[in-house]
Order: C-alpha cells, then sequence, then structure tokens
C-alpha cells in the first residue's frame, strides 16, 4: 500500500478521483453546492517550525453538568448527581464541555439555586461532611465560622480566598440573628453563596490586560484547575491545591508528576465516561433503536454490556502500557457471558461479570471496530451503514471528514431491486455524479466491515442470504479485504497521531481549534509519539504545551 | 390527602389532566376569584416544534378560505377545525444555510426568522426569538411565576457534530432571550413538574419575609462577587457572565414575588418517568396546559424531538429513522412513513389545543379562546431542504385577533410577518417589524 488518504485539504488523489467541483442537481431554494472537501492546505513543516505558539482564547467556562456533579461529589461528598435534574449541556466540536456553547440559561441558574440550598442543607447534617470543621459556639460564633467559610470557599472556588471575601461570607451571621436564627443558618447561606457564585459556577481564568493578544502563564491555580477538569472532570485534591499554592506546578517534572499521580486516581475514569464517551460515541448507545423484528436480539443488557465493554477497553489505556494507536486493534477486550454469546466468543463463564480476554484467536473482535458498541452506533435500525462508519473512521480517527451530502440526495438511491447487496447498492453512489467524489472515499472503508451486522454480530450472509461482500475497493485500486486490512490501513495513516491530539486537545481546552493551529497539533503528536504514543503521554504532550500552559486575552472574534 | 383551604384553586386544580367543568369552578369562588380574575382573558401563546419538515401533500388542505376540508394527517384536529386556521405559502429564507446545515439553520431561524452564524460553536449568534419578545412584554405588564416555560422531549445525543457545521445550540433550542442566549429546555416531565409545583405549601408572613430577605442576601453576594469579576474580563467572557447577571435578576424576581399563598395550585400527580416517547409528550402537553391554568406562566415552548432528529417511530411500526425517511427521495414507501409520523404529530399537537379548548379560565372561558397554539416545523421538504411553503398550523383566537376556521395562502409573504401579527394579537404595541425579512402584518390574519 503506497497510496494513503490525502491529509486535511491536500488535493492528491481527491482531485484524481474526480471530485474537483461536482454540482449537485437540485430543487427548491437551495442553490446547487460545489461537492468538495474544504480547501485548507496543508502547512509545510518549515512553515510549522515559525509557527508562534499563539495558545489562542478560552472563554469563562461554565461548569457541565459531569463537572458540577463531580465537583460536588469532591467537595461535599455528595454522590446523588444533582445535574441530572439540569437541563442538558449543548455540546459544540464533538464535545459537551466546549465553553463557548456552554451557556447559563435563567432555568439553570434556577436549578443552581435550588441545588446549592439543597446540597448544604444534607452536607451539614451527613455525618463528617466537609464543611463543619469545628463547632460553632452560640455566643461566639465568628472564629468557627470564619474558619469553615474560607476552608470551604477555598476548595470551592480553587484558588486562595481574600480576607475581605470570607469578611463579606461573614455578613450573614448577623443576617441570621437579626431574623432570629442561629449562627449556622448564618453559615449555611454562606455556603450557599459559594456556590452560586460565578467563582464556582465558571472555571475563572483571568488575563492581566483583557484586550491584550500577548500570550501570558496561567496562574498556578488557574491551572491547577485546568488539568483537574481535563482529567477528573472535576476540582483539584488537596494535593493538586498545595502544589499551587507552592508553585509546585511551575516545572515540567512537577506537572509529569502531577499528571502520572492524577491518571493513576479513580477519578481519572472521567476520561472514560467523558472523553471516550463522546469520541467513540459510546454515549449514542443510549439512544440506538436497532429495528426489533431483525435485530431483536439486541436488549438492555446488551446495551449496557456494549458500552462496558468500550468503556473498559479504554480504561486500560488510562494507565496501562499501550499506545494510544493499539485501540484499533488492541488483542484483547473484556465480556461478560451473554456478549461472548453474541460475538460467537466462547464465554468466559462469569455470568454478568465481564472478564479480560485474549484475542489471539479472534482477530475480528481486535480493537474498537469490533466493538458491539460502535458497530450498532455507525449503523441504521434496519440495516448497516457503510457511509456512516466510514465517515466514522474518517472523523474521529483521520479528522478527515468529507462534507455532509447535498439536500435530495442524502441517503441510499432507491435500490434498482431488492436483492442487491450491500456492495452493489453502495456502488450507487458512484453513478451519482454529484456522490461519487465523497462517496469513493467513505464507502470502501465501510464496506470493509460489512461482516459485522447493525448489532455488531459476525456475519457471512447478507439479510437477503447474498454473501457478504467485505472488500473495499480504494480509488488507487488499493483493495481492503475485510476489517482486518482495513484497520492496519487506518492505524497506519500518518494522519491519526494528529487526530488523536485534535480530539483530545478540543476536550482538554474545552474549545474548538482553527485550521491555522494544526502545526501545534502535528507537534504535539510528534513528541507523543516520541515518548511512548500512550495514552498518558498524549496528555503529558498537550499539558506540557504552550495551548495549555498560557492563554492570552483578544478582542472578540467577528459575527455578522 | 390534607386541605389547608378546602375551598382552593389548589383544591381544584388536584387531579390536573382531567377537563374542569364549569359548576365545580363556580362552586369554589370566590376563593379562586382573585386568582382568576387576574389571570382571565389574558393572552397565551404555545409553540409546537416538529423537526424534518411536513410531507406535505398528505398536509395542505386543497381549498381556501372557509371552504375547506381536514386532510388525512389533519383528521384529529376534526373535534377543533373551527379554532384552527392552516396557513401556506410562507417562507423563512433567513432559515437557509451557508452551505449545507438546513435542519441547524432551519431550526435557529423558526422562531428568530434571523440567519444563523455558521460556526462548531465559537462565536455562535442567532436572533431573540418570537416567543421571548412576547414573554418579556407581558411579564413586564403583568408578571407570573415564570416568564416562559421551555420544554421539549430530546436530550441530545451529546456525540459528533450537529449539523454540517452548525454549532448544537442552533438544532436543540428554539427559543432565544438574545443572539447568543438560548433558553435551554427540560426534557424530563418530572423535572417540569417538580420546577412548576414543589415550591412548598403556604408559609406565614414572618416567614416569607425572612425568606425573602435571605434570597435576597445570597443574590446580592453573589451579584457583588460577578461585578468585581465582570470588571477583570475580556469581552467574550464578560458575555458568558453576562448569562449569569440575566439568571440572577430573574432569580430575584422569583424571590420579590414569594407569596405566602404557595403555589396557586398544584398538587396534582406527578408524572412518571416513563420513557415512551407518546407518554413523555402527553405528559408534556399536560403540563403547558396545567402551567396555564394555574397562570404560572403563559408562553411555552416545545420541541417534539431536536433538528434532523433520526428517531425511530417504533410505535407506528416504522423501522427507519425519521430523518432518513424525510429523505424520501419520491420513493412511496418513504412518503407513507412520513404521512405516518406527520398524523402522530398533529395528533399531539390536536390533544394541546383540545385540552386548551376544554379546559376553562376562571371565567368559564375556555384557555384557548386566549391563546395562540402555533405548529410549525423548520423546512417544508426534508429531501430538498426547501425554507418556503412551510407547514403552519395557528389554533386559538387569541381573544378575537385571529380569525380561525379557515385556510389562509400567501405564497412567499415572508413567516416573519406572521409573527409581527401574532404580537399585534398578544397586545404588543408599536413592534412593526421581527427578524431579518418581515415587511409589515399578515393580510387576513384577522378575518
Amino acid at each position: 500500500m503506497t497510496s494513503r488518504i490525502p491529509h486535511r485539504g491536500t488535493r492528491g488523489w481527491f482531485a484524481a478521483a474526480g471530485c474537483i467541483l461536482l454540482l449537485c442537481a437540485c430543487k427548491g431554494d437551495s442553490p446547487p453546492e460545489a461537492r468538495v472537501r474544504p480547501e485548507v492546505p496543508e502547512p509545510p513543516a518549515e512553515a510549522c517550525q515559525a509557527t508562534s505558539g499563539d495558545p489562542g482564547t478560552v472563554t469563562l467556562h461554565r461548569l457541565n453538568r459531569a463537572e458540577y456533579d463531580a465537583t460536588v461529589r469532591d467537595l461535599l461528598g455528595d454522590t446523588s448527581h444533582p445535574a441530572r435534574d439540569f437541563p442538558t449541556d449543548d455540546h459544540g466540536y464533538g464535545f459537551d464541555n466546549i465553553a463557548d456553547v456552554l451557556s447559563l440559561s435563567p432555568l439553570l441558574m434556577e436549578k443552581y439555586a435550588a441545588a446549592a440550598e439543597k446540597l448544604v442543607e444534607e452536607a451539614w447534617v451527613r455525618p463528617g461532611a466537609t464543611p463543619r470543621v469545628c463547632e460553632l459556639d452560640p455566643t461566639a460564633p465568628e472564629p468557627c465560622a470564619r474558619e469553615i467559610l474560607s476552608r470551604f470557599a477555598r476548595r470551592a472556588w480553587r484558588r486562595p480566598v481574600t480576607e475581605e471575601e470570607v469578611d463579606r461570607l461573614l455578613r450573614f451571621l448577623p443576617l441570621a440573628k437579626q431574623h432570629g436564627d442561629p449562627p449556622e443558618a448564618g453559615v449555611k447561606l454562606a455556603l450557599r453563596s459559594v456556590l452560586l457564585s460565578p467563582h464556582f459556577l465558571f472555571r475563572v481564568e483571568k488575563d492581566p490586560d483583557p484586550s491584550s493578544t500577548e500570550p501570558h502563564r496561567l496562574t498556578a491555580f488557574e491551572l491547577a484547575s485546568r488539568l483537574s477538569y481535563f482529567l477528573w472532570s472535576s476540582m483539584p485534591d488537596e494535593a493538586l491545591l498545595q502544589a499551587a499554592e507552592q508553585g509546585q506546578l511551575g516545572t515540567h517534572q512537577e506537572l509529569e508528576a502531577q499528571v502520572r499521580r492524577m491518571l493513576a486516581d479513580p477519578k481519572a475514569q472521567a476520561l472514560v465516561a467523558n472523553f471516550a464517551g463522546q469520541w467513540l460515541f459510546t454515549r449514542a448507545l443510549d439512544s440506538a433503536e436497532p429495528d426489533r423484528t431483525l435485530y431483536g436480539a439486541f436488549n438492555e443488557p446488551l446495551r449496557q454490556a456494549m458500552r462496558r465493554e468500550t468503556e473498559l477497553v479504554f480504561q486500560e489505556f488510562i494507565t496501562g502500557d499501550h499506545k494510544l494507536r493499539d485501540l484499533l486493534d488492541a488483542p484483547f477486550t473484556y465480556v461478560n457471558d451473554p456478549l461472548a454469546a453474541h460475538y460467537g466468543l466462547p464465554p468466559p463463564g462469569t455470568g454478568d461479570a465481564f472478564q479480560r480476554v485474549d484475542l489471539t484467536a479472534h482477530p475480528e473482535r481486535r480493537g474498537v471496530l469490533g466493538h458491539g458498541s460502535l458497530l450498532t452506533v455507525t449503523s441504521n435500525p434496519d440495516r448497516t451503514s457503510p457511509v456512516q462508519r466510514g465517515v466514522w473512521v474518517l472523523e474521529q480517527l483521520l479528522c478527515s471528514a468529507p462534507p455532509p451530502p447535498p439536500p435530495n440526495v442524502e441517503n441510499l438511491p432507491p435500490a434498482v431491486s431488492p436483492d442487491m447487496t450491500m456492495k452493489e447498492r453502495m456502488a450507487l453512489h458512484r453513478t451519482l455524479p454529484q456522490c461519487q467524489g465523497c462517496h469513493l472515499l467513505m464507502d470502501p472503508l465501510g464496506l470493509a466491515m460489512e461482516n459485522y451486522d447493525p448489532i455488531g454480530r459476525w456475519r457471512t450472509k447478507e439479510v437477503s442470504g447474498a454473501p457478504v461482500d467485505a472488500t473495499g475497493d480504494l480509488p488507487d485500486g488499493t483493495v481492503l479485504a475485510g476489517a482486518e486490512q482495513m484497520r492496519r490501513f487506518v492505524k497506519d495513516d500518518p494522519k491519526l497521531p494528529a487526530c488523536l491530539t485534535e480530539h483530545l486537545l478540543t476536550y482538554a481546552l474545552g474549545r474548538g481549534l482553527s485550521e491555522d493551529e494544526q502545526c501545534a497539533v502535528r507537534e504535539i503528536a510528534a513528541t507523543a509519539e516520541a515518548s511512548g504514543g500512550r495514552l498518558g503521554d498524549y496528555i503529558l504532550a498537550i499539558v506540557l504545551n504552550d495551548f495549555f500552559t498560557s492563554r492570552r486575552g483578544g478582542k472578540e472574534a467577528q459575527t455578522p | 390527602m390534607k386541605f389547608k383551604h378546602p375551598i382552593s384553586r389548589r383544591t381544584l386544580l388536584r387531579g390536573a389532566g382531567a377537563a374542569m367543568a364549569l359548576p365545580l369552578l363556580e362552586r369554589m369562588l370566590p376563593a379562586a376569584a382573585r386568582a382568576a380574575e387576574a389571570a382571565s382573558s389574558a393572552r397565551r401563546l404555545a409553540v409546537f416544534y416538529v423537526p424534518n419538515g411536513i410531507h406535505m401533500p398528505k398536509f395542505l388542505p386543497t381549498g381556501t378560505g372557509t371552504e375547506w376540508e381536514l386532510t388525512p394527517t389533519l383528521q384529529s384536529l376534526a373535534p377543533v377545525k373551527q379554532d384552527v386556521l392552516v396557513i401556506s405559502g410562507l417562507a423563512n429564507d433567513p432559515g437557509k444555510p451557508d452551505g449545507d446545515g438546513h435542519h441547524a439553520a432551519g431550526t435557529a431561524a423558526f422562531l428568530t426568522c434571523t440567519k444563523a452564524f455558521k460556526t462548531e460553536g465559537a462565536n455562535f449568534h442567532a436572533g431573540i426569538s418570537m416567543d421571548q419578545v412576547i414573554a418579556n412584554y407581558l411579564a413586564r405588564a403583568s408578571p407570573t411565576r415564570l416568564a416562559s416555560l421551555e420544554l421539549g422531549n430530546d436530550a441530545g445525543r451529546g456525540i459528533g457534530n450537529c449539523d454540517s457545521g452548525y454549532a448544537c445550540p442552533y438544532a436543540n433550542n428554539i427559543s432565544w432571550a438574545g443572539p447568543r442566549s438560548p433558553m435551554a429546555k427540560e426534557t424530563r416531565p418530572r423535572a417540569v413538574f417538580d420546577r412548576l409545583f414543589s415550591s412548598g405549601g403556604a408559609i406565614s408572613q414572618a416567614e416569607a419575609a425572612r425568606r425573602r430577605a435571605y434570597g435576597q442576601s445570597i443574590l446580592d453576594f453573589v451579584r457583588e462577587d460577578a461585578q468585581v469579576l465582570q470588571r477583570q474580563l475580556g469581552v467574550t467572557d464578560q458575555r458568558k457572565l453576562e448569562e449569569y447577571f440575566t439568571g440572577v435578576r430573574d432569580l430575584e424576581k422569583q424571590v420579590e414575588g414569594l407569596d405566602t399563598a404557595g403555589p396557586a395550585c398544584g398538587t396534582a400527580p406527578p408524572p412518571g418517568e416513563d420513557e415512551d416517547p407518546r407518554a413523555r409528550t402527553k405528559a408534556m402537553m399536560d403540563l403547558i396546559v396545567l402551567a396555564f391554568q394555574c397562570d404560572l406562566t403563559r408562553v411555552a415552548t416545545f420541541m417534539l424531538a431536536n433538528a434532523r432528529s433520526n428517531k425511530v417511530y417504533g410505535f407506528l411500526g416504522l423501522s427507519g429513522g425519521h430523518h432518513a425517511y424525510s429523505h424520501h427521495q419520491q420513493v412511496q414507501a418513504n412518503f407513507d412513513a412520513l404521512a405516518r409520523i406527520d398524523r402522530w404529530e398533529v395528533e399531539q399537537y390536536a390533544y394541546l389545543v383540545r385540552r386548551l379548548k376544554e379546559t376553562l379560565e376562571g371565567s368559564g372561558t375556555p384557555l384557548l379562546d386566549n391563546a395562540m397554539v402555533y405548529f410549525s416545523s423548520e423546512v417544508e421538504d426534508g429531501n430538498a431542504h426547501i425554507h418556503k411553503n412551510l407547514p403552519i398550523l395557528l389554533s386559538g383566537r387569541c381573544g378575537g385577533a385571529v380569525a380561525t376556521g379557515r385556510h389562509l395562502r400567501l405564497p412567499g409573504v415572508p413567516l416573519a410577518n406572521l409573527y409581527v401579527s401574532m404580537f399585534r394579537a398578544m397586545g404588543i404595541p408599536g413592534v412593526n417589524s421581527f427578524g431579518t425579512d418581515s415587511t409589515g402584518e399578515l393580510p387576513g390574519f384577522g378575518g
């Protein structure tokens, strides 16, 4: 194999495939549109060396639902997931922790106020709960109240609090007294205020000069929060806060030690739920609805098992000694008996409990592309979708997704005969000039996965009884015969490291990346690969980069 | 069950969901009179959004004026036909995207008639929505507990991109407080119920005063925090903080409005946690009726599903996704599937309209008489993504401002003109334009 899918925007074989300016025939009020992939020139290597390392701007970041829940868990010991009642966060750039789209509606503010009251009331009476670090003396409550509030606010606001801030919080004591309430009522009002303050609800980062585009390093506390919300979706713990206080986050060694420590902590599970869940589309399993008559084998336990498999596999990558790209063909997985049966693997004999299994004898289940979760969420309810599977690979693994289809032709063309195989139906895409440019790229990748049915079972026959033809023909004549060859093809693609970086960096910063930041992305990817290519190496390469450790102000970008 | 006040609206409304009979209402007077009179003849608006367009051949009546017949898709409106105004031909040109993204751009423009700025996230920008213009006006004129209620069925899948380079706020919200402030919606009926009715029972004057003082102090504290912070932030961050200030102001109004009587009505049985879309949709419709009936809000919006929804309507015997069917490619089987979905959607809308007609205000008139219930989608046809000839139903006479029982054909007229007429119907003076392409009122709207 010599030919590769072109890097974002390079012309190479796309032009050869005839996808220059293909017009679609439209009716209605849509003007004819060009079906080309965006032409973004790939920066030449020498241009990349000259980049200034502008860290860009990160908008004031409201805690999303996952972050709110994890933060109150660590702050108050409350594990009841109060944010479940909050409205769903919008997402952007593939993640729901993107600051720009994390709006704060009046509805959400109302929920915050209600949650703050409930959280404080419950934490106050919970034995050993964190806010009550001393006993309030009814006659002279102030010393203890000061202790409670300064400690709590420091943790909740993830930074030292000023004397003046604590004084303001203490004003709730005389207010309570004035209404005939005991001092603890005043302290509880102050605690509620801490939880409703913008310093708690937002991850505040300041610029010395908000209008200056000159980059500057984050403060130690801002950096500590970036780190903890990246790895834990939660507030810094005491060790991290103290490291920040003692100025220990200034060196690469210290940062690296913190990252290693934090990844080893169970709280790094947040990367599974919040990063991998969105990057690998595991979250979409919730709304997957395979057709019951054709795929009745799909049920709730199986849905849960599929999700669990992908979570457990990814979890191993957090601290394990795997290269991140091995996610594509990891020679192990986790199954329980029902999932093993679904896959045609020997059941581990553990019932509903999951067991790590070796896949040496079952190469078809290696890597995420063999997971029922991904195979299900990239299918239509009633049939596989080579297009969705191809687009997933291009978008999530190679960051080379083609533009969406034009109006009027978004679905499969009507089959000429109901007996047509999937491969024959896909071939119809090539008969439509407005489709072929992009489908020449997507379809072969998906077709090579045709041995997996819409709920991820291995099959050799299509629903119609026709034998599955799991070969994808790339435009240059290369043939991908089956999922194994396709996996290797993708794994060897030089764009893979930069694409993994792009998704991880988007999540780490909570902002989208612009085209002119591709140099930095490739630089981080190269660093990560050079240090071993594990997830931890990628994370470290990001954390040590100026993108992560510094920020700048700047005027608002233009909108109409 | 204990009743603190045997004759109260709360008692009256116990068992919400059942239609209320006038004689019962009269027996409850005069205790209910105060609230009822204040609320009676109040104008109200409900918006019902459906994604992916409508299969128009089975939706649009052939006749116009008062001479029109219900089509197969509209059959469920038979009991309220005289209360319905069908409007065809309207165009929402601002819904056209830059390149692809018709569903998200169309949905962002659905109530704003403003072109959405194409972005995956940074600097997203639409416009204020029609319902929020109305809610703002009504809240100033005569405040209710909530200025508006935003509801929907879809929490969103939270993965991938929403629509061809358009950020997800465009696809997931129809209600916008401002160009950058989508109004998040509640997607769980139980949470809606709790929000409307869990604010506790009657309290003493002293207790109310205490709660007001405490609430106000907390808000004063956090507002001061935000003000200090604001001075240290750049423009983009200040904009985010503006949303915070808006939230604080809204909370403040609620604190100030704290009433010793407790909620005006409200021990109806809470909806269950049923995941069945039929049960959820019905629960949401009941909650809108209840919120109107208790005068907790006068403006409600509902998204049956998010833009570009590919929901599987298994209970209608369909195995494909809605969005996939909407790319029908002129195939009859897809048309049939769409017609079945459309019919179900209109049935849910008809249920809301019928409930509003059956439910009487304190003055004895049906809620529907002083309301408008608007139904439409972000596109006409989901295959070609046409933003003209939108499928529009408007029920309720809004105190006589709307001449219902007709089919009005107005080819090419901007959708924004309908909203200008709706502002007029709601009694809002002086708003003669809306969105980016309105040219005036809708001819023939009032008969």
